[in-house]
């Protein structure tokens, strides 16, 4: 592009309908990574199956369509409080017996988890893609010149507001304190008569109750199958990394920057690269910017 | 001679039954089930020449596995060659892909290089399908049979004695690296680098060796198991099931030691031909509740039996020996 | 001390992390076959210093000159191999090994074979007092011990200097006591050694030269004596009651 050729309105239109998608989309990433963010910079714990939470919601907002015609909105407040009972759950079962082992143990026990939901859903539910398209996905909004769907501002919406309010609950809540501080000394926190167990139990739920909230805003914009959480899952680990570990500021920005380098690659480069996308920009954060933008805690040393 | 063959008295056992077992069985199925225990095996060998003695865990290795079977099977199709050739170009290839995953492995620990290996293997199975001017997308490519050794158009038996050979050199691969200066030095990096470092040993050196030693094993068993399955599909031959499943056979055999891949695979492989043969009538879809038994398997096996088959094998000898 | 040229130089070294100066144009002469004595409060940049040395992190500026050859930025494994050793403060044993297979990986720096280490490994397990535990694994061992087994692990690369990170931390009187034999031992066997301690009683009696950092900067060197009456020295480490306490 010659630089002296001044942006004419072609451009700007084009720059604008880009800035636009950037926004909605990296709101929904925020509502993804913010759990994710949450379990990592206070548990400690890299979980592998975090996206198959995700893909859990968005079968959840299928099946919810299709037998109840029940629309994605309406039902994100129902998975809430149903995926922080999941997290509950899974935490009791599952992550409170290695939270103080190895590496290996860790990711191992949740590369177990990830292979069993994602198998739990393809027996239950077959490999079949599905879809869920409610009345306003083809409901188009215009304004000045940018075009976008009614189904994406929405949950653009919702996404944002809820975790502003995750926000708002980590900075004025007692527990939320509790949270953040155990999140910077583990140790001290124990020290400090902060019962470490139920801040992990809360913690994880929460981020569940997030991520699963998330998948079913997100089920009409996307395929609904089994694996559809891998390729979220990664891209949540590069905002994560970016934004610095169990910063939920970071998160958000992070989340910006990611939904950019999307927006702008499937522009020009097609939006099959979309797929890759993900995988590749994760190697690349990690082996160039593993401090993340703002220099924090590195996610190579991983400092468990 | 004797004193080594005493002291791995389990693996004369389990290789010694399979060498003999052609010469007793005839039926067709028995012996395709361990063609297939001793592949999966040689697999998870592989796996944990990297991940259980270079202490490098990786959930990508079905990466080298297709580019071993894509190799082999475009080198038959598309260019009329041998699959042996395709054999040694995948390995060349799986270095290459080995060496860097080997570079990520000192940039990254634990869970961040597990992640990024999975990573690798989804770029590459993506790639795959999409290029379908070269690789036949996602339709997968078909490998023709065409009988004799040099086209690897074998028998029953045949398949036997070669799934046998190749699980014997990463068997003995192993061993290697629990008896050799090589394998004392890549078990001080396993258990800290920094210590090993401070005593003169070239941690990335060794980390990266065994990553492409590792890489290069897995290919050469991904091209025998693309002319012995006869098909090679993307999705499947990159799939992080599968990698996940190179990993399962070590850690419940044992994750540390050179019996333990071969017994987790006898275990796992067993299970799942016994299985498929009980149900035979099961579509892709019911394949799936072998896996839900497998991840609910490492979740148990890796929280409550650590050390495998193998430790518990172990530990019973020397109860024995005490008593 | 001699006119021999000295076995490690270190020529105004400097070492930053961000805004922090741990280490500030530090400059040494280790002598061969002396013990130098490293004191100073925690966090001034004491064990930065070896880390600087020892190659895992490089110096802003300055280098490091051992055996006349220039180490500076070289990784910490090519320094082990041209013969200078050192052991970590926390100790780092790798605990799922045997003791002798720990001192075994030492053993094979120098060695190229399994059999020939095992049997260097056994002499320095022998020397060191750990022949009782050689078969344990090293995870089991009390910290006593740990400590043994880092000092063995050092020895068994065949360094020409050593340099030991607080090894006397933490050790009982009778524990202490046996570190020093042994460390006087090595010494008159001819081994070169950096020695950072924090129990001066040790310290007086074993180095002949000590370097008090403060800061990162060296603020004394001499005799042991001679730096117990330093102003500066007893002002930013030793204390009046120290003082006190020798006359």
């Amino acid at each position: 592009m010659d630089p002296a050729r001044r942006l004419g309105p072609a451009q700007i239109d084009v720059l604008a309908q880009l800035a636009v998608a950037t926004v909605l989309l990296g709101g929904i990433y925020a509502l993804i990574s913010v759990g994710l963010t949450l379990i990592f910079g206070i548990m400690r714990v890299v979980n592998f199956a975090h996206g198959e939470f995700l893909m859990l919601g968005m079968y959840l907002a299928f099946w919810a369509f299709v037998v109840f015609t029940a629309d994605p909105y309406f039902v994100v407040f129902v998975a809430i409080p149903l995926f922080f009972v999941v997290g509950l759950v899974v935490y009791g079962l599952v992550m409170r017996g290695v939270i103080h082992a190895s590496h290996n143990v860790q990711i191992f026990t949740t590369v177990g988890l990830s292979t069993v939901l994602q198998n739990v859903a393809l027996v239950a539910w077959s490999g079949d893609f599905r879809f869920v398209r409610p009345w306003h996905l083809s409901t188009v909004l215009r304004a000045g010149s940018t075009i976008f769907n009614l189904t994406q501002v929405v949950a653009s919406l919702i996404a944002v507001a809820l975790t502003l309010a995750l926000v708002a609950f980590m900075k004025w809540t007692h527990a939320g304190r509790v949270m953040r501080a155990t999140a910077q000394d583990r140790e001290a926190a124990t020290l400090m008569g902060i019962d470490t167990d139920r801040v992990y139990r809360l913690t994880f739920a929460i981020g569940i109750a997030a991520v699963g909230a998330a998948g079913v805003l997100v089920a009409p914009l996307y395929s609904v199958y089994p694996t559809a959480g891998l390729q979220f899952v990664l891209l949540s680990y590069v905002v994560v990394v970016l934004g610095g570990l169990g910063d939920m500021l970071g998160a958000m920005i992070g989340s910006l920057i990611v939904a950019a380098v999307e927006v702008a690659g499937s522009y020009f480069f097609g939006v099959a690269w979309k797929e890759i996308f993900y995988f590749i920009l994760f190697i690349l954060v990690l082996v160039f910017r593993p401090a993340g933008l703002f220099g924090q805690r590195g996610a190579e040393t991983l400092g468990v | 001679m004797s004193a080594l063959l005493r002291a791995r008295r389990g693996a004369v056992v389990v290789f010694g039954l399979a060498a003999l077992t052609p010469l007793v069985v005839r039926d067709a199925y028995f012996l395709d089930s361990l063609v297939l225990i001793l592949l999966w095996g040689a697999l998870s060998a592989a796996w944990n020449v990297a991940g259980g003695y270079a202490g490098q865990v990786s959930i990508g290795h079905a990466s080298f596995f297709g580019i071993g079977a894509y190799s082999a099977a475009l080198m038959v199709t598309r260019f009329g060659r041998g699959p042996w050739l395709g054999l040694l170009v995948g390995v060349v290839l799986s270095i290459g892909a080995g060496l860097i995953i080997g570079v990520l492995s000192n940039r990254l620990k634990g869970p961040y290089f597990a992640l990024s290996t999975i990573a690798f293997s989804q770029v590459l199975l993506i790639g795959v399908s999409r290029w379908r001017g070269f690789t036949a997308g996602a339709e997968g490519i078909p490998v023709p049979f065409r009988p004799g050794f040099a086209t690897l158009g074998l028998g029953h038996t045949g398949w036997v004695y070669m799934a046998l050979s190749v699980a014997l050199v990463c068997y003995a691969v192993e061993v290697y690296l629990e008896r050799s200066r090589v394998g004392y030095q890549l078990a001080g990096v396993r258990e800290d680098e920094d210590a090993a470092e401070a005593l003169g040993i070239h941690t990335r050196k060794l980390k990266v060796g065994a990553v492409a030693l590792s890489a290069a094993l897995t290919s050469i068993c991904g091209s025998l198991w693309a002319q012995y399955v006869g098909f090679v599909d993307p999705t499947y031959v990159f799939s992080v099931d599968l990698s996940v499943r190179f990993a399962l056979n070590a850690i419940i055999g044992g994750m540390g030691t050179a019996l333990g891949p071969f017994l987790g695979s006898i275990l796992i492989t067993s299970l799942e031909t016994y299985l498929r043969a009980t149900f035979s009538n099961w579509d892709a879809r019911f394949a799936g509740i072998y896996l839900v038994i497998y991840g609910t398997a490492l979740i148990l096996v890796v929280r409550f039996v650590p050390e495998g088959l193998a430790g518990i094998a172990a530990r019973i000898r020397m109860r024995k020996a005490h008593a | 001390m001699s006119d021999t040229a000295p076995i490690l130089d270190l020529d105004c070294v400097t070492k930053r992390f961000g805004g922090l100066t741990a280490v500030s144009g530090v400059s040494l002469r280790v002598a061969a076959g002396e013990i130098l004595g490293i004191i100073g409060p925690n966090g001034a940049g004491k064990t930065t210093l070896f880390n600087v040395i020892s190659g895992y992190y490089r110096p802003e500026s300055g280098r490091i000159l051992f055996a006349g050859a220039d180490v500076t930025g070289q990784p910490p494994h090519a320094i082990c191999r041209l013969g200078l050793t050192r052991t970590f403060q926390l100790v780092k044993p790798f605990g799922n090994l045997s003791v002798i297979d720990n001192v075994m990986i030492g053993a094979l720096t120098r060695l190229p074979t399994v059999s020939s280490a095992r049997l260097e490994a056994e002499r320095v397990v022998e020397m060191c007092g750990l022949a009782a535990h050689a078969g344990g694994h090293a995870r089991t061992l009390p910290i006593g011990l740990r400590k043994r087994l880092e000092v063995a692990r050092a020895l068994a690369t065949r360094p020409r200097l050593l340099l030991l990170d607080e090894v006397m931390a933490g050790l009982n009187p009778t524990e202490l006591a046996g570190i020093v034999e042994l460390i006087r031992r090595l010494h008159a066997d001819g081994l070169t050694l950096i020695v950072i301690e924090h129990i001066m009683a040790a310290m007086m009696r074993l180095a002949q030269r000590i370097v008090v950092l403060h800061h990162g900067e060296a603020i004394a060197e001499g005799a042991p004596a001679a730096i117990t009456q330093d102003r500066r020295v007893v002002d930013a480490y030793l204390g009046e009651e120290f003082v006190l306490a020798q006359a």
